[in-house]
């Protein structure tokens, strides 16, 4: 049985009267501890199918399933990562950290002790008592990496959660999920557009169309792993890599010649 | 401290001046040396007069503060974030919002009497108006993402509304009682120059039939230090409460 | 279901509070459980608002308190954009003048007003002084503010592209700090007409404030209503108009009329 479920999920939007289509039918099967990566022009529909699986943004047609249970609403089991890191400017590294175990109830030595050791595992034991203004992008990032993954939620949920970092401190990030994922063994669904960063990351990678979104391709990415920077430099990686580059490419063509409500 | 001391330059130059031109003899009898005014100030110091008025019109000025403060702030987060709330209020406030409150306060006066009661009630209605927008505003505009992300890690509405629409509204709601805060200052000093027998607008409004302007000029320097110090005490305040979101932006807020 | 009767429905949903607030003040006024001449009742206002109106009183007393109020305003906003616009593009002027803008901000400015009537009279002469200094304040800070938070690059785009400091000022600057002095008039015109309004009722023989002192005096809580009417209507107005103006400055960035 798949662990989390997409069964012909359509949304539209109304705007003015008229209706936008932003998800024509996704079909999606994920298992659990996989790490599947969408990847596809702007405008298709990636965050709006993030917002659905997260309980934000109700669904229109199809249905959602995580082990088995339709999903409802928003929910601790799946833990949002925004691009905005959507950190709280009122509190601490550790205060944001320990903020869901609040909302929860866990009592307080509890939390501290929990906060700080997912503080430790995203490396910023540091940075503690610093406030999110004074973290870097990378930093906040990984802060909101510890805030939910203290919750242990069952699967992730990820927006393009590196798109404002630069490309180094990126290549960092990626690095460190992996590792946390090696050790969590948590299912992920990033989302990203960043063709290198969907390769080095996933077990599998979805291409969607340009709006409204299908998936155009879904395929397996069998590089070894635990994988390091370097396997891109492979040219197995750099067939992952075109493929992916041509897929994408007719899309983001198609993408651009587009007007609002959707005609070509 | 050169920054200081040229800062200080004009109002040390103004005062001298001030002190040149009162005691030249030329100068009409509303110009009275600072000097004098000092002296003043210590002989109303020490026969306690001073203490009299100024804890006056502080109880009127904090108890209208507190109270409009209250319930403007607490009316504006509900508004901010129940619709229901919200359509209740905004059509009034926006109407009425424009309007001087002040204009009231003969009408008030003949409600309640001149007493207290009256002022208190001018104050918090005046207080109210901004303290209500500014939260109001502060609550609508928190981030979208910020409320989602807490639902995501499984926040109630309450736990949403008291952990994340009130902390991330406390700099709106801070500017708020700044302005709130002035305003209850000027509608104590009005209200007592119009009707009062105890207080520092009383003892500026009793000094001016009487002709003496020494005093007027002590109750002026105080009710300047009263408006001065509070604005400092918020600014402490804020700045203590919300370390987090006032770093980095604390230049524009002059 | 016909577009009509929705859009009532909206426009009660969103209104209601209006003609709900007035309906409790009917009712308590016909209620007998106060005295009627303390809450009277709202065709009475408009009666007495009417007659004075009709008869030319409340204009007489609204156009000097529109005078004023209006007098004092323009002049702050000639002095004040003129001072905060030196003192943001100039040192000195901004190490002589920032410290007593910023301390002096928070001072209840209006207890000043028995020296200004020693200075300048008990006439219009005051008033309009006392409005000048307050809207002076407010404009000032508004304007240095708003021209000291232009950002650099938008400024070095400007001189770039080949703009002398006076073009800078004219055309990058002052656009970029136009909604911030707005906001500074926006805030000091009502402020205005408060200072108006009290200093009329504190000692005037003519005013909208003087009007309803009067009026509350002589225990004609209607009229001191009537005349509370047409300084909330003024005040309203005055509001609508300057919104008005902004948005046709500010084009590129509409402001909502309804709050704040
Ligand atoms: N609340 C909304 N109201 C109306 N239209 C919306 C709304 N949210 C999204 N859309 C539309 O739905 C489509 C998909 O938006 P979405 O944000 O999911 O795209 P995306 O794939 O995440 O794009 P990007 O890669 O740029 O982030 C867009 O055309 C957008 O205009
Ligand atoms: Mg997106």
């Amino acid at each position: 049985m798949p662990f989390l479920e997409i069964d012909h999920l359509v949304k539209e939007f109304t705007r003015k009267e008229r209706v936008i289509r932003a998800i024509d039918g996704i079909d999606l099967m994920v298992k659990e501890g996989e790490f599947v990566s969408i990847v596809g022009p702007s405008g298709c529909g990636k965050t709006t199918l993030l917002h659905m699986l997260a309980g934000f943004v109700p669904v229109d047609q199809g249905a959602l399933r995580l082990d088995g249970k339709p999903i409802l609403g928003p929910g601790p089991d799946r833990g949002v990562i925004f691009q905005e890191y959507a950190l709280f400017p009122w509190r601490t590294a550790h205060g944001n950290v320990m903020w869901p175990l609040e909302i929860k109830g866990v009592p307080k030595a509890e939390r501290e002790a929990t906060a700080d050791r997912y503080l430790d595992l995203v490396h910023l034991e540091g940075f503690r008592d610093h406030y999110p203004a004074e973290l870097s992008g990378g930093m906040k990032q990984r802060v909101a990496l510890a805030r939910i993954l203290v919750l242990d939620p069952r699967i992730l949920l990820m927006d393009e959660p590196f798109g404002a970092l630069d490309s180094q401190t990126r290549e960092l990030m990626q690095e460190e999920l992996l590792e946390i994922w090696g050790k969590t063994g948590k299912t992920v669904i990033f989302i990203t557009h960043d063709i290198d960063e969907a390769i080095y990351l996933s077990d599998r990678v979805v291409v969607m169309t340009a709006r409204p979104g299908k998936v155009k391709e879904d395929f397996r990415v069998d590089l070894p792993r635990p994988r390091r920077l370097d396997i891109k430099k492979t040219p197995e990686y750099a067939a992952y890599r075109n493929k992916v580059w041509d897929l994408l490419h007719v899309e983001v063509i198609a993408a651009r010649a587009q007007t609002p409500d959707g005609r070509a | 401290m050169i920054r200081f001391l040229r800062g200080a330059a004009v109002p040390v130059a103004l005062l001298i001046a001030w002190e040149i031109y009162a005691r030249t003899g030329i100068a009409p009898r509303y110009v009275v040396a600072p000097t004098e005014v000092v002296k003043t100030l210590w002989a109303m110091t020490l026969n306690g007069s001073i203490f009299k008025h100024t804890g006056r019109s502080i109880e009127r000025a904090t108890v209208g503060f507190a109270v409009g403060a209250f319930f403007g702030t607490l009316a504006g987060l509900t508004a901010g974030v129940l619709k229901p709330v919200e359509n209740f209020y905004d059509p009034i406030i926006s109407l009425t919002y424009p309007v001087p409150k002040i204009a009231l306060l003969p009408l008030i006066f003949t409600w309640f009497g001149i007493g207290d009661t009256a002022k208190f009630v001018i104050i918090i209605m005046a207080v109210f108006y901004p303290t209500f927008i500014a939260s109001f505003y502060g609550a609508k505009s928190v981030e979208r993402v910020l409320i989602w992300s807490a639902r995501n890690m499984g926040a109630s509405r309450w736990q949403v509304f008291r952990r994340v629409v009130v902390p991330a509204a406390m700099p709106q709601v801070f500017n708020g009682l700044r302005v709130g805060l002035a305003l209850s200052l000027i509608i104590m000093v009005t209200s007592e120059l119009i009707a009062a027998n105890e207080g520092l607008g009383y003892l500026i409004g009793a000094a001016q039939e009487s002709l003496r302007f020494d005093i007027m000029y002590v109750a002026l320097l105080i009710i300047g230090l009263l408006g001065f110090g509070a604005d400092r005490l918020m600014r402490i305040a804020r700045r203590k409460l919300l370390v987090g979101q006032t770093l980095g932006s604390e230049a524009g807020n002059g | 279901m016909t577009p009509f009767p929705s859009k009532l429905r909206d426009f009660l949903a969103h209104w209601y509070s209006v003609p709900l607030l007035l309906a409790c003040w009917e009712i308590v006024s016909h209620s007998g459980w106060v005295q009627p001449r303390l809450v009277p009742s709202l065709m009475l206002i408009g009666q007495i608002f009417w007659r004075d109106l009709l008869s030319g009183v409340l204009i007489h007393h609204t156009t000097v308190t529109l005078y004023r109020a209006l007098g004092g305003f323009l002049m702050a906003v000639v002095a004040g954009c003129t001072l905060g616009a030196a003192m943001a593009r100039n040192r000195t002027i901004d190490a002589l003048f920032e410290p007593i803008f910023s301390f002096g901000f928070p001072i209840p400015r209006i207890a000043l007003y028995p020296v200004f009537i020693f200075i300048f009279g008990l006439g219009d002469a005051s008033k309009i002084a006392l409005v000048f200094l307050e809207g002076m304040f407010v404009i000032t800070l508004h304007t240095y503010q708003g021209i000291r938070a232009v950002p650099n690059t938008m400024v070095w785009a400007g001189s770039s592209m080949g703009a002398n400091s006076r073009q800078l000022f004219w055309r990058v600057l002052l656009p970029a700090a136009l909604p911030m002095i707005f906001t500074g008039f926006r805030i000091a015109l009502p402020v205005a007409l408060i200072i108006v309004v009290s200093t009329e009722i504190i000692g005037e023989s003519v005013g909208l404030g003087y009007y309803i002192q009067f009026a509350s005096a002589s225990f004609d809580d209607a009229k001191s209503l009537a005349g509370i009417a047409a300084v909330a209507i003024i005040g309203f107005a005055l509001d609508r108009a300057l919104i008005w103006l902004r948005n046709r400055a500010v084009f590129w960035q509409p402001e909502a009329v309804a709050l704040g």
